[in-house]
């Protein structure tokens, strides 16, 4: 080919270039907004076996089952996590600092006093920790296979050791995925064309759920087939 | 009085919080068990503790705490299936005449041994009780226990307010004891001693529990130096506050002032109280007793508390001490100053201090503990501490709520 390029063929190039930029965002956003939405949706679901996991530790201390202190004691923590959800799983984790030790140190009046003021008694509380304490409460009451077993032979008793085992095992999947979920989105999200563009938007920057829920070992496995009843 | 006291006693003692740390009830645990073993009685104390810290042989570990969240704070307890086969251990094995029960209405040791046990039981109350919600819905299981106590004795007059309020019936008040002449004999620490230029103000407690009180402390200290420029604060306690703090607070001309002993062994505080001037206790609520200042009354210094109901009571209305309004750091300076400003004011409280500390001693105290013990049993009719056939599963299954899980 001796002929110079011309006009059209320069502009034909540039209109390519810019058909492939403009499809290299669109398939970029729309990757990022499916992510944005895997999150959400997966947020939901560990958002619903959490308070499932906690109406169901609510239960077991009120059957008259445990023995009384470990009766308070998961009651107690169960509450904390009734009450802590519905904050979101990951918004109280960035107040600051100062402000979130100011708030703690109101910590003396009694919740009752302040349920006025909901959002002050709740920034105090981190979820993560709250479910986190609500397991290890669990995993002490529930440390004696012995125990465990003569739970369950109690009448009522079966239904809700299965009931909590499998609150328990779907919160554990749940985290996982949603975690997975929130790594994939922060890596998307962290890739120049999409820093560059501000594709994300206002979208927050999804943070993983960090929180200690592992398993009880007295606490038998469930089956796979198990379901959780309706609580 | 202690003529009246005559068998020797088996007596099982529960105290519900670790002495891996140490707190107000596990010493008046110890104390206690010490000054009955003392009078011949033998005395076996079940407490939390870890494997490795040390415990004297009177005491049975009931296993580790472990921190679970209670009534909005991070707390350590002792509970789960284990301690509990534990605490039934104890209780058969102790063959106790009397079963004397520390906060039983906090879920921890107390409230277990008094779920598996029967007969004579005495229960001391030391805090103000809380509303948690766990244990509103565990009542119905608490209060069957709780119906079986036989003589409830409150530690304060403000302690025994709240156990009537909530829970009806009444109770006697026995103070926290104190070895008061431990106080009394105590060598004053040159470095702690105060001279007319620089006097000495001593405040102990958690530095970072602003219930305590550090922080109106350190609000009245520019006006009080301001005052008397020689003025030395000392603090001792646990905490993360420090130096930085307090110079970020006061500037680095008044931050020199006060000076942070860190955590103090018993000895340290009994020679801190008895060097300073005044023992000053600012706390801003949540006290249902302030042992601390009877014990700084019995070591000679003036006290400067808050005038909460409480403190109020132990310093005979402000007569064994001085008073300030709870919380205000301006009345704390002022009242700070007065005190070291009038030689004779001190004087007259501390005299009168001196008398008002003598019901709080252990001889006096333990008398009034043995007599209750000696009515429970005698109450009982020989009869000892046994299990509680309830407590057994078969027993406690019909408190199970069956009919929601029937389907």
């Amino acid at each position: 080919m001796t002929a110079e390029w011309g006009v059209a063929e320069w502009g034909l190039l540039a209109t390519a270039a810019l058909v492939l930029l403009v499809w290299a965002v669109w398939v970029e956003a729309s990757r990022l907004d499916r992510l944005h939405r895997k999150v959400s949706a997966s947020l939901g679901v560990l958002e619903t076996q959490l308070v499932r996991r906690a109406s169901v530790s609510v239960e077991l201390a009120s059957s008259g089952l445990l023995d009384p202190v470990s009766s308070v004691l998961v009651g107690e923590a169960a509450f904390a996590a009734l009450d802590a959800s519905g904050e979101g799983t990951g918004t109280l984790t960035s107040l600051p600092p100062e402000l979130v030790r100011i708030v703690a140190e109101q910590g003396d009046v009694p919740p009752r006093a302040t349920a006025g003021a909901a959002a002050g008694r709740t920034a105090v509380v981190d979820r993560s920790q709250v479910e986190s304490e609500l397991s290890a409460t669990l995993r002490a009451a529930l440390e004696d296979a012995d125990e465990v077993a003569e739970i369950r032979a109690q009448p009522g008793g079966a239904v809700l050791v299965e009931a909590l085992a499998a609150a328990w095992f779907r919160v554990q999947l749940a985290r996982r995925f949603h975690n997975e979920a929130v790594a994939q989105t922060r890596r998307v999200r962290g890739k120049t064309l999409v820093r560059w563009l501000r594709l994300a938007g206002h979208a927050a920057l999804p943070d993983p759920f960090d929180v200690d829920d592992a398993w009880p070992p007295a606490l038998g496995r469930p089956g796979a087939s198990a379901r959780a009843p309706e609580v | 009085m202690s003529g009246a006291h005559g068998r020797p006693l088996r007596i099982g003692l529960v105290c519900p919080y670790s002495f891996d740390v140490p707190g107000g009830v596990q010493f008046h645990v110890r104390d206690l068990a010490e000054a009955l073993i003392a009078r011949g009685h033998s005395v076996s104390v079940l407490a939390p503790a870890d494997d490795e810290t040390p415990i004297p042989p009177y005491m049975t570990s009931a296993g580790r705490a472990v921190p679970v969240r209670y009534n909005g704070a991070v707390a350590r307890m002792t509970f789960g299936p284990l301690t509990a086969a534990r605490v039934r251990r104890w209780l058969t094995a102790g063959e106790f005449d009397v079963l004397h029960l520390h906060e039983p209405v906090t879920p921890s040791l107390g409230m277990l041994a008094l779920w598996f046990a029967d007969g004579p039981i005495v229960a001391t109350m030391h805090t103000a009780l809380t509303r948690s919600r766990g244990l509103q819905m565990a009542y119905p299981v608490v209060r069957q226990s709780l119906e079986k106590i036989s003589a409830r004795i409150a530690v304060s007059e403000d302690a025994r307010r709240t156990l009537v309020e909530h829970m009806g019936g009444d109770a006697v008040v026995i103070p926290n004891g104190v070895y008061v002449d431990h106080f009394t004999r105590a060598t004053p620490d040159a470095r702690w001693t105060g001279t007319p230029d620089a006097p000495t103000v001593a405040f102990l407690g958690r530095l970072d529990e602003s219930r305590k009180g550090l922080p109106v402390l350190l609000d009245a200290v520019p006006a009080v130096l301001r005052a008397r420029p020689g003025t030395r604060f000392l603090v001792a306690g646990r905490g993360d506050t420090g130096p930085d703090e307090v110079r970020a607070l006061l500037g680095d001309d008044d931050a020199r002032a006060v000076e942070f002993l860190g955590s103090i062994t018993d000895a340290e505080k009994a020679a801190l109280l008895r060097s300073v001037d005044v023992y000053c206790a600012p706390q801003t609520g949540g006290e249902s007793f302030g042992i601390v200042l009877v014990e700084a009354m019995s070591a000679g210094a003036a006290v400067v508390a808050s005038d909460l109901g409480a403190f109020r009571r132990v310093l005979d209305d402000g007569t064994a001490g001085t008073l300030f309004r709870t919380g205000d750091p301006a009345d704390l300076a002022a009242t700070l100053l007065r005190v070291l400003d009038d030689d004779g004011l001190r004087e007259k409280a501390r005299d009168h201090a001196s008398d008002v500390v003598r019901r709080y001693d252990w001889s006096h105290v333990t008398d009034e503990v043995l007599t209750v013990y000696e009515m429970v049993t005698a109450g009982s009719s020989g009869r000892q501490v046994g299990e509680d056939p309830s407590s057994r599963r078969a027993g406690f299954g019909r408190l199970v709520r069956s009919d929601r899980w029937e389907r």
